[in-house]
């Protein structure tokens, strides 16, 4: 199985293409190759452990968010959903982890910017309709279409810059 | 016996190979190929050739004749040649099943290009227009067509054969199969044409296969364009299975939609069982040269009624197969050998296929599919010519990473936006909405990223449409699917351009 880095979707071995968003699968990313012997003991949990890679997320695992600029990470565990963005007295929505004290409003965060949605094995990040834009890892995000967000990937929303980190609980 | 292929190529044994090897090259060829075990309908129709080649060669009397016909036969002045690259060489093997592609190319004998002029006086033309008359025609539509007719005349030679069949409710024909001699009353005849009444496209069709069948010969090409603005209703079926069984004689059609009212699907299936093509013409003012083109495709024919028959291995799926040049079209994996239409002299068809090979392959270097291209190469004074290519690859646990061919891999990008398109709208067909819009969006992402700006907007204009009124429109529906069909077929050569 092939994962796509950009929608999640399952595709399978030997796709080169995602087909579902279109985008090319790098071939060069592990994927399920086991040599017979190990494959014996327990496939399931080695494949997935092989193309999960640094996407995946492990239960009870918290998210560490290092603020650039900042001192203080903040490390946080999503569930279903995690909303990011700034919270303001007018406004009726408020955000799930609210940036205001990291310089969101100079930074151009919109009060509901982007979402961190946590699936089963996978975190992935979507892009609420911000008036700045989300960027993963350079690349910005088209709203409402999630992409897997991996271990030690950067994020940007509007100019303020983070980097993500996975922290396995022990 | 009268075979059309050369037995001990199809059996894959030496000219002088012993009975023993016979036997034992068509045993291997039955456990691999049989239909008990193998589901692929190109296995069954291979098996059949072979079956035949082994009757011929067991047995000493008829071996020794046919190998006696075979000296007196003519030195074949041309060929074309049959390559086959596979998105891997050799694979690991891994717990799921998992997909390799193939792009099969069939290129014209280069000794032909040098000769173009022989090889352009041996394609014959024997055509057939078979246009709607219906009460929609009227008016601009129906102006155009007698304009596109008249040009298609004075395109002719005085050896080609020309008919023209019309049709509403009835068909009739207005020009009855005959060599193209005086151009100024065929003219006249087009000329007359009026529109009225309903569309009825099995009579039409019929008529029209029925004067092309007049000349159908090996040596020619045997053309039958339908073209028409509105919907049959109940003959369909009738219709493919009349097309097909046109091509299984000889004839290929090509099906023309005008407007957005007809029906895409039909007149795909159409040009998809016989090898010709579906072209989409969006508004009248463009059929004079969309039909122009498709003619001068056909003076410069250099093989006719191509085929291609692959027979996988029996643990192995063929799943799907896409024709990209010379022009796009769809095939169907259901037909016992993919009608590839016809090769024109300076152009090279090409086809993507894709396989499934199963899990947990075993080590070592083995068969995938054989394939058989067949065609007419109207150019030989027999015309018949087969190549075939048996692919295999290695199995090895540390197979090494490969680089994907670059041919291959802009072909499969390309055609991964047509699959969205399609994917869009099976989303649209099972009412799920939401999915059907982000495939649009992610459509029109792609396309963005290509240049096709406005493409991309049209597919953002569906995605909108689809949220909407949970529908696609018919002409946007019909324009993604046409147009990033034709972003897979590359360009004509410039020699072929210039008019």
């Amino acid at each position: 199985m092939k994962i796509c880095p950009f929608c999640a979707h399952k595709n399978r071995e030997g796709y080169l293409y995602c087909e579902e968003c279109g985008q090319p699968l790098k071939s060069d990313e592990p994927s399920a190759t086991l040599p017979t012997k190990q494959l014996e003991v327990s496939p399931d949990d080695y494949a997935a452990h092989a193309t999960w890679g640094t996407a995946r997320f492990e239960k009870d695992s918290a998210i560490i968010m290092h603020i650039r600029d900042t001192t203080e990470p903040l490390t946080f565990q999503p569930e279903g959903q995690t909303v990011l963005g700034r919270s303001d007295n007018t406004s009726t929505q408020k955000p799930d982890l609210d940036l205001t004290p990291y310089g969101a409003l100079e930074k151009g965060v919109s009060r509901i910017h982007a979402a961190i949605f946590r699936t089963e094995d996978t975190l992935t990040l979507v892009d609420k309709g911000s008036a700045n834009g989300t960027h993963l890892n350079g690349q910005r995000l088209v709203p409402n279409q999630p992409r897997v967000l991996r271990d030690g990937d950067e994020i940007r929303l509007g100019k303020l810059i983070a980097h993500i980190y996975f922290k396995p609980q022990h | 016996m009268n075979i059309d292929f050369d037995p001990y190529v199809v059996l894959g044994v030496a000219s002088d190979a012993s009975f023993e090897e016979i036997k034992d090259a068509h045993r291997r060829a039955v456990r691999r190929l049989h239909s008990d075990t193998n589901p692929n309908k190109g296995a069954v129709a291979q098996l059949q050739d072979i079956n035949v080649a082994y009757n011929l060669l067991s047995e000493p009397d008829k071996r020794e004749r046919y190998n006696q016909q075979a000296k007196k036969l003519p030195q074949r002045k041309f060929d074309f040649i049959l390559r086959v690259t596979p998105s891997k060489r050799s694979l690991a093997p891994m717990p799921e099943p998992q997909v390799v592609y193939m792009l099969v190319e069939i290129l014209p004998d280069p000794r032909a290009r040098e000769q173009q002029e022989v090889v352009t006086r041996q394609s014959r033309l024997n055509l057939t227009l078979v246009l709607d008359r219906s009460n929609s025609m009227n008016g601009v539509r129906l102006e155009r067509v007698k304009v596109a007719a008249h040009q298609i005349v004075d395109q002719l030679n005085e050896d080609d054969v020309f008919s023209v069949v019309t049709f509403n409710d009835y068909a009739d024909v207005i020009i009855p199969a005959t060599s193209v001699q005086d151009k100024a009353q065929l003219k006249a005849h087009i000329s007359m044409m009026s529109a009225s009444g309903g569309t009825e496209i099995f009579k039409g069709l019929a008529a029209g296969i029925e004067q092309n069948r007049q000349f159908l010969a090996p040596k020619l090409v045997n053309h039958i364009i339908l073209l028409t603005d509105g919907n049959t209703y109940g003959d369909q079926e009738r219709c493919v299975s009349l097309a097909k069984k046109a091509a299984s004689e000889g004839m290929i059609v090509s099906a023309m939609g005008l407007g957005s009212d007809w029906n895409d699907k039909f007149l795909d299936e159409i040009a998809t069982v016989s090898g010709g093509a579906c072209a989409y013409i969006k508004s009248p003012s463009s059929v004079v040269q969309f039909l122009n083109d498709h003619v001068r495709s056909l003076v410069n024919v250099f093989v006719e009624r191509l085929q291609l028959s692959v027979a996988p291995d029996a643990d192995v799926r063929l799943e799907t197969a896409f024709k990209l040049a010379p022009n796009s079209q769809p095939l169907s994996v259901e037909e016992p050998s993919l009608a590839l239409g016809n090769l024109p002299l300076n152009r090279i068809t090409s086809v993507l296929l894709q396989f499934e090979v199963p899990a947990n392959l075993q080590e070592g270097f083995r068969s995938v599919a054989r394939l058989i291209a067949r065609g007419d190469i109207l150019a030989n004074d027999d015309p018949r010519f087969q190549a075939l290519s048996d692919f295999s690859i290695g199995i090895s646990r540390n197979a090494e990473q490969e680089e994907t061919p670059a041919a291959l891999l802009d072909a499969l990008g390309k055609l991964t936006l047509y699959r969205l398109q399609e994917r869009a709208q099976e989303a649209v067909e099972s009412g799920d909405i939401q999915e059907a819009t982000r495939r649009l969006e992610n459509l029109a992402t792609r396309l963005f990223e290509r240049g096709q700006d406005e493409l991309g907007q049209q597919a953002l204009a569906e995605a909108q449409q689809v949220a909407y009124t949970s529908s696609l429109s018919d002409k946007g529906r019909k324009a993604l699917k046409f147009q990033t069909r034709f972003l897979l077929a590359p360009p004509a050569e410039s020699s072929e351009s210039g008019s």
